[in-house]
C-alpha cells in the first residue's frame, strides 16, 4: 500500500467518524432522547424507598426517578465497561474516581454519557 | 515528511478544531441542567497509581525472578486536560555460572509520556509518547495486575514497536452510534525514536472497534503502515465477549506481518457458580490461553526466532480487588525445542491521592 492510500485511509477514518458525530447529534433532539432513554431506564427504576417513581410512566420524571435511573444505568455501565478488561474497583472517593474516569476515557476509550454515569455511580 | 502527509495533519486539524466549538457534554442524552457545573466535590484531583508484581517462572528448568514495578502519575487540569505518564522498573535476574543467588540489570521504560486534550465528546487529541494502539493487549490489558496470565502473548511484538510505544500524535475517542453499538476509534503518526528509554518506530496507523453492550461483545481490527526499512503493512484484529449468562471472559487477537503472524486465545471462568466454598470461590478464577506464533519473511529481533504453540492453563486467586496470587503451567511446543513453563506470582495495584479526595455523597 502507497503513501497515497494511507492517507485516503486515514482521512477516510476522520471524515466517518466526523459524519457519524454529526449525523448522532442531529439526531438527538433533547425532548425525544429524554423520552425514549426515560422509557429504556423506567422498567428497572428503583428507588431507594421501595418504590418505582421511574417504572410508571410518566410524562414528567421528577429529579428523584431521573436520580434513580441514572444510578442504576451508571451500575449497569459500570459493570459493562469496566469488567471488559478488568475486575470492577470498589469506590472510590469522588475526587479520585474523577481522575481515574478520566483516564479510561482516554485508555479505553469509553463514551463521555458512560464517563458521566460511571463516575455518579461510583461517586454516590 | 512529505506534502501529503502535510495535507493529512492539516485536514485532520480543521475536522478536529470544527468540533471543538461543541460543549463537551453535548450527546449526554439524560443529563441534568445542573451537570454543567462541575461540583467543587468531583473535580480531579492528582493521583499516583501503579502496580507490582513479583513474578518467578521456570522455563526449560531454568528459574528466572522477575520483580516489577510501574507508576502512574495522573494530573488532570481543567475540564478537558489530563497528564498521564507510566514509568516501569523490572529485572529479569537468572542464575548466572560461578556467582551465587539471581542477577540481572535493571530496566527503566517510559511506557507513555502524553498530554490528552478531551475535545468534544467524539474526539480526545493526544500528543507526547503513548502506547501504541494496536491490538487491545497492548494499551488495557498490559498491567500486571489485569492481565489474567503473567506471559505476555507470542504476537505481543506486532504493531507494537520496540517499546510497545509511539511517539507522536493521535486522534482518539468512542460514542454511542445508537444505544445498541458504541463505536472507538484511534489513529496516530509516530516518529522514529532511537533515544532510550523512549525509542520508537516511524509509523501511521489506526484502530476501530465496534461494541455491543447488550451482548458484551466488542470487536475491531488494526492497520499500521511501517514508514521505515521494508515499509510493509500489518493487520489485527480483537475480540472480547463476556456472555452474559456466565462469569466468563473471552479474549482473543490476531495479527499478521512481514515478521511474523499468530494469534492468541484466552477465556477465564470466574468459579462464582460454583455451589461450594462460596467466599473462596468467588474470588477465585481459572484461565487457559491457546496460541500460536508463525515466522514471516522477514526476521525480528523481538518475535520468536521459530514458530512457536503454546498452550497455558493457570488459577488466579483475587484476595482484594487490587491484590491477587497467580499460577500457572504451560508446555510450548517449537523447532528450538518443547519446553515446560511454570509460573508463580502475586500481583498489586495502588493507588494515592495527591490531595484533597472529597467526601462520598
Amino acid at each position: 500500500m502507497n503513501a497515497r492510500a494511507i492517507l485516503a485511509t486515514l482521512c477516510a477514518l476522520c471524515l466517518s467518524s466526523c459524519f457519524l458525530a454529526a449525523a448522532q447529534e442531529r439526531k438527538q433532539d433533547p425532548k425525544t432522547v429524554a423520552s425514549s432513554r426515560d422509557q429504556e431506564t423506567s422498567a428497572e427504576a428503583t428507588d431507594a424507598d421501595g418504590a418505582t417513581p421511574a417504572a410508571a410512566p410518566s410524562p414528567k420524571p421528577t429529579p428523584r426517578s431521573i436520580e434513580a435511573a441514572e444510578r442504576i444505568e451508571g451500575e449497569k455501565r459500570f459493570r459493562t465497561n469496566c469488567g471488559r478488561c478488568h475486575q470492577p474497583p470498589h469506590k472510590f472517593p469522588p475526587r479520585v474516581m474523577a481522575t481515574a474516569i478520566r483516564h479510561m476515557r482516554v485508555r479505553a476509550n469509553i463514551t463521555d454519557e458512560d464517563q458521566r454515569l460511571i463516575l455518579k455511580y461510583m461517586t454516590q | 515528511m512529505n506534502h501529503k502527509f502535510r495535507f493529512a495533519i492539516l485536514l485532520t486539524a480543521i475536522l478536529a478544531s470544527s468540533s471543538f466549538q461543541r460543549p463537551i457534554h453535548a450527546q449526554s442524552p439524560i443529563e441534568a441542567p445542573q451537570e454543567t457545573d462541575q461540583s467543587e466535590n468531583e473535580k480531579p484531583v492528582p493521583i499516583f497509581t501503579g502496580s507490582a508484581g513479583f513474578i518467578s517462572d521456570v522455563t526449560g528448568g531454568s528459574p528466572d525472578i522477575h520483580p516489577i514495578f510501574s507508576g502512574i502519575l495522573l494530573i488532570p487540569i481543567g475540564d478537558r486536560w489530563l497528564i498521564e505518564t507510566r514509568e516501569s522498573f523490572e529485572d529479569d535476574m537468572v542464575q548466572e555460572p560461578g556467582r551465587p543467588g539471581f542477577h540481572g540489570p535493571l530496566q527503566k521504560e517510559v511506557d507513555y509520556a502524553q498530554l490528552d486534550f478531551i475535545a468534544n465528546p467524539y474526539l480526545t487529541v493526544t500528543v507526547g509518547r503513548f502506547l501504541t494502539p494496536f491490538g487491545i493487549y497492548n494499551e488495557r490489558l498490559y498491567p500486571v495486575w489485569i492481565r489474567n496470565l503473567q506471559s505476555d502473548p507470542l504476537i505481543l511484538p506486532i504493531g507494537t514497536g520496540p517499546s510497545n510505544a509511539s511517539t507522536g500524535a493521535m486522534l482518539r475517542g468512542g460514542f454511542a452510534a445508537n444505544p445498541a453499538v458504541t463505536i472507538n476509534y484511534a489513529v496516530y503518526f509516530s516518529a522514529l525514536s532511537t533515544v532510550t528509554p523512549v525509542d520508537s518506530e516511524r509509523t501511521a496507523g489506526a484502530r476501530a472497534g465496534l461494541f455491543f453492550p447488550k451482548a458484551r461483545l466488542e470487536i475491531g481490527g488494526s492497520f499500521q503502515h511501517r514508514l521505515q526499512d521494508e515499509r510493509s503493512n500489518l493487520y489485527g484484529a480483537h475480540v472480547i465477549w463476556q456472555p452474559l449468562a456466565l462469569p466468563l471472559d473471552i479474549r482473543a487477537e490476531v495479527a499478521r506481518s512481514q515478521r511474523g503472524s499468530g494469534y492468541w486465545i484466552e477465556p477465564a471462568y470466574r468459579l462464582t457458580q460454583l455451589p461450594f466454598w462460596r467466599n473462596e470461590m468467588r474470588r477465585t478464577q481459572i484461565v487457559a490461553r491457546v496460541q500460536q506464533f508463525f515466522t514471516g519473511e522477514l526476521p525480528s529481533d523481538d518475535l520468536p526466532p521459530v514458530s512457536t504453540q503454546e498452550v497455558e492453563g493457570g488459577l488466579n486467586y483475587y484476595f482484594l480487588d487490587g491484590l491477587k496470587a497467580t499460577a500457572n503451567y504451560g508446555r510450548q511446543f517449537s523447532q528450538a525445542g518443547n519446553a515446560n513453563i511454570w509460573t508463580f506470582g502475586v500481583t498489586y495495584r495502588f493507588l494515592v491521592p495527591l490531595g484533597r479526595t472529597g467526601s462520598q455523597q
